[in-house]
């Protein structure tokens, strides 16, 4: 293993950013109290939880009262659906509309509840990986109660025109759920303008502490709690608050807010960098689509070679890059999201992921391409596949 | 099992050893598929029998990469032999143990490659020899052994046998048609895989042989144009006339070695001038109504160890000496029919022509659809009604008629036989066997002048039908004078 090592696999996880480490510290050594004691301990820990909670609605254009906090992006995900799922569910009305591209957070809770007597229908996606807002109107029937559409891909990183898709469910009473993962921090978030009903987030894609997640609730969306116990987040999760995580996570909502342009910038520089060396080699080809994406995505189809290879044998020169999906790359089957976007299997088993983060220099970039070209080159001097 | 790969792995991945394709290889080897996902490629090159160079190319996951980079270091340089041998489990050692789960699969397919490169080496250095018919060299006397295995319990425990009396044994496996199960999928039980990981586990080299178009011009065309010629085929013999013992034999001669086994119960008696095939020791598993066909210049490199044992003793060998065989169900009558349906199958391969159904006399009793669906000696399925049951007593295939008849009228006093392979001489013939299940009928023999021979039974016998052998036995009943091909029946 080489000791100079470059992450390129932020939608995995992004490291902890050291102010918002600096923000948490206090947290996780001496400061104490339990934000619901009377005292002033508690009186300090309530005031730091609902701090975060301001910053956290600051970054996607909330109200604080419109903001749960989770133990991280999955449950928010269930929560937020499973909460407004049940609030609104009837016996005539049980009718929920996934996209094929969703995360498996939002997949399997729409399997759960078609366990329990929904009916799901999942609409897919265009090659680039949009979903067309007609073929979501076309899904959405007089008992949907809930649609949803990730705000941005975590594999291939395309970002979804939300603001139409939300429009069209808004008009329709239909309730719109937004995994907005990995979109928050990278993509301006609007609760305001985009009538969304819910939205996802987690702590450790924006330079937070992993194990933090929240989600919004827009005020008068009927919610029914799943978490039970003494009542905290307004009934809505019950639990004592992660105060240093939830410290960590307005800290890093804070930062994402303030430095959004200037990440972008950067990152944006950085990826087509990279798409554009990459590409540059035969049979190396970008999915998703080409502008639409985020900020600091990259997803590539190499031909000829399996991912899992690739992945191994750049971390081996020292660089650590995504092969498909995180959640997905343990087992040996395909990426759901590809096969939706119209891949065959053998197109979904050579994909990478490389995902940039605000801290990669440029020159890191440069020698990343250098080794992507090695390894690519050697790889495919191993494979019996023809290169088109 | 580990969760992630060892640096043995990923050195291997980094720096794989023998990448490439030969320029001008004697072999080349593919397996995997689309459905898996991963494909390793094998060429070599051999210069007398040993295995001068090796090249590979794997589209794969990281296991595939480095397995095949391991084993190309294994056999490169190896004979043939040494290299036939190199199993799963030593890649598995070269990559410093156990693969994470789910990624064991590797090892299998980079093995599977490589010998099917081994086996178009044999291929191509058969020519069209094998397709042609192949007598066999004459070689060397030796303690040295070509041992058939088809992955069941009678082939792995001879070649165990074999090995434990102090033989060197290479062991073969034939592909001989398409219908073998998961045949065309690397991660299925095919019996090909059973069949050289058993060998591998008794650290026996392992080898295939490509016989399709050799079994499916001299066994399976031959099926089908029986029942269209009204006979009634036995593809086992036919396979033993042509096909197994032929190719065992051109393996040993390209490894240099004497004999040739299999897993059959039957002995090698010696006789007056060579060889003579004999009865095994287990009366009730003999299979010398089948063998008959064997060539004596064959025969008298052959070797068949199950002769001397019985069939529960062959079992309890395997299971003292874990082999994985041991419950192995017997394998069925034909093996390219794995449903036993072979009306089907023969119906597929050929159009039915209707026709009458008479009696002896030439009275139309019915109509039936096709020769092909009837045989001598049947009694369902006719479609005529009567007040005794009827029987097919005659099929003439050219008139289309199958001709019916009572129980007695099935009764021969006399068999016409002809492609007689003889151990013995004909005045040692004293009984004669019809049918696979049924007691020798004394007899005697004599030629006729068309070339065929007549046996005249000293009592009738029942439901002889053309194509089936009539297999000649000595007085002791041990030894096989001779058999032959049922022409017709006789009077």
């Amino acid at each position: 293993m080489t000791e100079h090592r470059v992450y390129l696999d932020h939608a995995a996880t992004t490291p902890l950013d050291e102010r918002v480490l600096e923000a948490m510290l206090p947290y996780l050594s001496g400061r104490r109290g339990n934000p619901s004691s009377l005292h002033a301990s508690g009186a300090a820990a309530r005031e730091a939880v609902e701090g975060a909670r301001e910053t956290v609605a600051a970054l996607v254009g909330a109200a604080s009262g419109e903001i749960i906090f989770t133990g991280g992006g999955t449950e928010a995900d269930n929560l937020a659906l499973l909460g407004t799922a049940r609030a609104s569910e009837s016996a005539r009305k049980r009718h929920l509309v996934v996209s094929a591209v969703e995360h498996a957070a939002v997949r399997e809770t729409a399997r759960y509840l078609e366990s329990s007597g929904w009916e799901v229908t999942h609409i897919g996606v265009e090659a680039d990986g949009l979903v067309d807002p007609e073929e979501l109107v076309a899904a959405l029937r007089p008992d949907t109660v809930i649609a949803a559409v990730m705000w941005a891909n975590n594999e291939v990183g395309t970002v979804q025109h939300v603001e139409e898709l939300a429009k069209v469910c808004a008009e329709r009473g239909v309730l719109f759920h937004a995994d907005a993962v990995q979109a928050a921090g990278r993509v301006t978030i609007d609760a305001g303008c985009v009538p969304v009903s819910t939205l996802a987030l987690s702590g450790h894609k924006l330079y937070g502490p992993q194990g933090v997640g929240a989600f919004y609730v827009r005020d008068g969306v009927a919610f029914e709690s799943m978490v039970f116990g003494g009542g905290q987040e307004r009934g809505i999760r019950s639990g004592t608050e992660n105060v240093a995580g939830i410290v960590g996570l307005g800290a890093a909502a804070h930062l994402a807010r303030e430095e959004l342009d200037a990440r972008v910038r950067h990152e944006t520089r950085l990826r087509d960098r990279i798409i554009g060396g990459a590409t540059a080699l035969p049979g190396v080809r970008l999915n998703g689509h080409p502008e639409e994406r985020l900020s600091n995505s990259v997803h590539l189809t190499v031909e000829g070679v399996e991912a899992e290879g690739l992945v191994l044998f750049l971390d081996a020169l020292g660089y650590e890059v995504g092969s498909g999906s995180a959640c997905a790359s343990g087992g040996h089957k395909a990426s759901p999201v590809l096969l939706a976007m119209g891949q065959d299997e053998r197109e979904a088993f050579s994909a990478i992921r490389i995902t940039t983060g605000k801290d990669n220099a440029a020159e890191e970039i440069e020698d990343f391409l250098e080794a992507f070209s090695t390894a690519v080159t050697q790889l495919r001097e191993l494979s019996p596949l023809q290169i088109t | 099992m580990p969760e992630t790969y060892r640096p043995e792995v990923i050195d291997h991945l980094v720096r794989p050893r023998n990448v490439g394709d030969l320029d001008e290889p004697v072999g080349v080897g593919e397996s995997g598929d689309a459905a898996c996902g991963d494909i390793a490629r094998f060429s070599v090159e051999i210069e007398d029998n040993v295995l001068r160079d090796v090249r590979y190319k794997v589209y794969g996951c990281a296991a595939c990469i480095a397995a095949g980079s391991a084993l190309s270091e294994l056999v490169r340089g190896k004979t043939l032999l040494d290299a036939a041998r190199v199993s799963k489990e030593d890649a598995r050692d070269a990559l410093g143990g156990p693969l994470p789960a789910g990624k064991e699969h590797a090892l299998t397919l980079v093995l599977d490659a490589l010998h099917k490169a081994f086996e178009d080496h044999w291929n191509r250095a058969a020519g069209n020899m094998l397709v042609e018919g192949y007598g066999g060299a004459e070689a060397d006397d030796g303690k040295t052994v070509v041992a058939a295995m088809s992955g069941g319990v009678d082939s792995a425990v001879t070649a165990l046998l074999l090995k434990e009396a102090g033989y060197q044994v290479a062991t073969v496996t034939f592909r001989l048609h398409d219908g073998e199960r998961g045949s065309r999928s690397c991660c299925s039980p095919d019996t090909v895989l059973f069949a050289r990981d058993t060998a591998h586990r008794m650290g026996l080299p392992h080898f295939t042989l490509n016989l399709k178009d050799l079994f499916q011009k001299r066994v399976m065309r031959d099926f089908v144009g029986s029942y269209e010629k009204g006979r009634t085929p036995n593809p086992c013999v036919a396979c033993n006339a042509h096909v197994k013992f032929h190719a065992a034999a051109f393996l040993a001669d390209g490894l240099g070695f004497h004999h040739v086994a299999t897993g059959h119960y039957a002995r090698v008696a010696d006789g007056a001038e060579g060889p003579a095939l004999a009865r095994a020791k287990d009366a009730a598993k003999d299979q010398t109504y089948v063998l008959w066909p064997i060539p004596q210049k064959l025969l008298a490199r052959t070797v068949f160890p199950l002769g001397d044992y019985e069939k529960p003793e062959v079992r309890r060998i395997a299971e003292e000496r874990g082999l994985a065989v041991a419950y192995t169900p017997e394998s069925q009558d034909i093996c390219f029919i794995p449903d036993g349906n072979y009306r089907k199958f023969v119906r597929k391969k050929v159009a039915a022509e209707p026709g009458e159904v008479v009696d002896g006399s030439g009275n139309v009793l019915g109509r039936h659809a096709g020769v092909v669906d009837f045989t001598v000696g049947q009694r369902r399925g006719i479609g005529v009604s009567a007040p005794a049951p009827l029987y097919v007593t005659e099929i003439r295939p050219r008139s289309k008629q199958v001709v019916v008849g009572r129980r007695k009228d099935l009764e021969v006093h006399e068999v016409h036989v002809r492609d007689m392979n003889w151990f013995l001489a004909p005045e040692e013939a004293r009984a004669v066997q019809v049918r696979y299940n049924g007691s020798p009928v004394p007899c005697e023999v004599e030629e006729l002048e068309d070339g065929g021979w007549i046996a005249r039974l000293a009592q009738p016998v029942m439901g002889v039908a053309p194509g089936q052998s009539a297999v000649f036995y000595s007085e002791d009943g041990e030894r096989v004078v001779a058999g032959g091909v049922v022409a017709r029946r006789g009077s």
